[in-house]
């Protein structure tokens, strides 16, 4: 019975933070196409949403990654992986709250990290995997889409360059509703599948699937609702602040920084690689930014991108592993997980009447 | 020590795939543009053989970019 308690409380955490995941992303998925005017507001945070929650049923390399290659199967438990949500809430809640820039799929890695070696020592995480599937993978990634993105943006003004700029930018916007689209499904397909595998994990860890169970249907389906719905919601506080937070370029840099982006976050979901998509998606933008004037790109943004690299896994990490000292301290039963619930619940209810008394902005994570 | 850890294989046809796929889809998706404003001005012109040439382009990269699309879909659902 407590074991089943534990376990719901880890299901309703993971899919909390699948929504806000969703939720503080939309502004990635849809800022180019709103600010070419390729879409309008209402209709590109509607299409992210449904597209979110189609490309959460693509593939589960993602889901199994996180499920497999991250930490021993054998060192997880419930409380563990609840430990590990609370270190990646909290850790995006605090770089929320400081301005910093913050990767909420790091986040998670991180966090679970973090609480397995809380829980049983170092020698329960896969360090190969952690290196190989996800380290090294965080850092390429953007790289490949800033690379995508600078060479992408050439092509299309050395093709379109010649013709008359109204049919060529009408063109492009077009082509954005396609572009704009495949790096939603991208989005969607990527980072739901963290949340797949959080959730498989912990059923594996409960005895509820066997150790070399997939992820079974209403993991997918109710993983891929939470993005969507967070993404939906999101969008509209996203709207009321369009005015002063979206990037200025034109149709051609739209399509080719979505299309950098997109073609960069499905080549790595294929292959099983948990990426940052924030990071990816900036990339992209800074790359077809780059590519028509190098003097056009906030080079500040590459920066931050690197700090947040090497600072949320550690970070996430020591919280994660706080969060089941402290979760521990009442006892193994599900005590510690409810307490911890229903204060975390307060804390974040303190968190946004605040923020939203002072009008605060959301920024993006991913 | 490193190529020991880290799968390369996987890692350099992730870099390979996302350049060919966001570089062949600008591509092709360019010379949808091309070919469909050329269409306009030709058509303008009074040039019916340059308008069909530049019908065919159009039509041509459109097919292309479909296709290379679809294709991408059907390697990720493939695994």
């Amino acid at each position: 019975m407590s074991e089943d308690v534990i376990l719901v409380i880890v299901v309703a955490t993971a899919l909390a933070f699948d929504f806000t995941n969703g939720f503080h992303d939309t502004a990635n998925v849809v800022a180019t196409s709103i600010s070419t005017k390729a879409m309008s507001p209402r209709l590109a945070v509607g299409f992210a949403a449904i597209l979110n929650f189609v490309g959460a049923f693509i593939s589960l390399e993602v889901a199994a990654t996180v499920a497999n290659d991250v930490v021993e199967g054998g060192a997880i438990t419930p409380t563990v992986v609840f430990a590990g949500l609370i270190g990646a809430i909290a850790w995006n809640l605090l770089t929320w709250w400081f301005g910093l820039p913050s990767s909420s799929s790091h986040a998670l890695i991180g966090g679970v990290v973090g609480a397995v070696i809380a829980a049983v020592g170092t020698g329960a995480v896969l360090g190969d995997g952690v290196l190989g599937k996800v380290l090294i993978p965080a850092l390429l990634a953007p790289t490949v889409a800033f690379v995508a993105g600078v060479i992408t943006i050439n092509i299309a003004y050395g093709v379109t360059g010649r013709e008359r700029p109204g049919p060529v930018t009408r063109g492009f916007r077009l082509g954005q509703i396609v572009s704009g689209g495949l790096l939603a499904l991208a989005h969607g397909t990527n980072d739901a599948q963290k949340t797949m595998g959080v959730i498989t994990l912990a059923l594996i860890a409960n005895g509820t699937l066997a150790e070399d169970a997939g992820v079974p249907f209403w993991v997918v389906v109710s993983a891929a609702t939470a993005i969507a719905l967070g993404t939906y919601t999101g969008g509209w506080r996203i709207i009321r602040t369009m005015g002063t937070r979206i990037i200025k370029m034109d149709s051609a840099q739209g399509f080719s920084a979505q299309g950098a982006g997109a073609a960069t976050i499905l080549a790595s979901t294929h292959f099983g690689f948990p990426l940052s998509t924030t990071h990816v998606i900036t990339g992209g933008v800074m790359g077809a930014g780059a590519g028509k004037r190098v003097s056009a790109v906030r080079w500040g943004l590459a920066g931050n991108i690197l700090v947040a690299w090497l600072l949320t896994l550690p970070a996430a990490a020591a919280i994660g592993a706080a969060a089941y000292g402290f979760t521990s301290l009442f006892g193994d039963g599900a005590a510690g997980p409810v307490i911890v619930s229903l204060l975390s619940l307060g804390g974040v209810a303190a968190i946004f009447i605040h923020r939203a008394r002072q009008g605060s902005p959301v920024p993006a994570t991913g | 020590m490193l190529a020991t850890i880290v799968d390369t294989t996987e890692l350099w046809q992730t870099v390979v795939a996302a350049l060919i796929a966001s570089l062949g889809m600008t591509f092709t998706f360019s010379l949808v543009i091309l070919g469909v404003a050329r269409l306009a001005d030709r058509a303008r012109d009074d040039r019916p053989a340059a308008a069909a040439g530049a019908g065919l382009l159009a039509v041509t990269g459109l097919v292309l970019t479909v296709a290379g699309i679809a294709l991408g879909m059907v390697v990720m659902l493939s695994k």
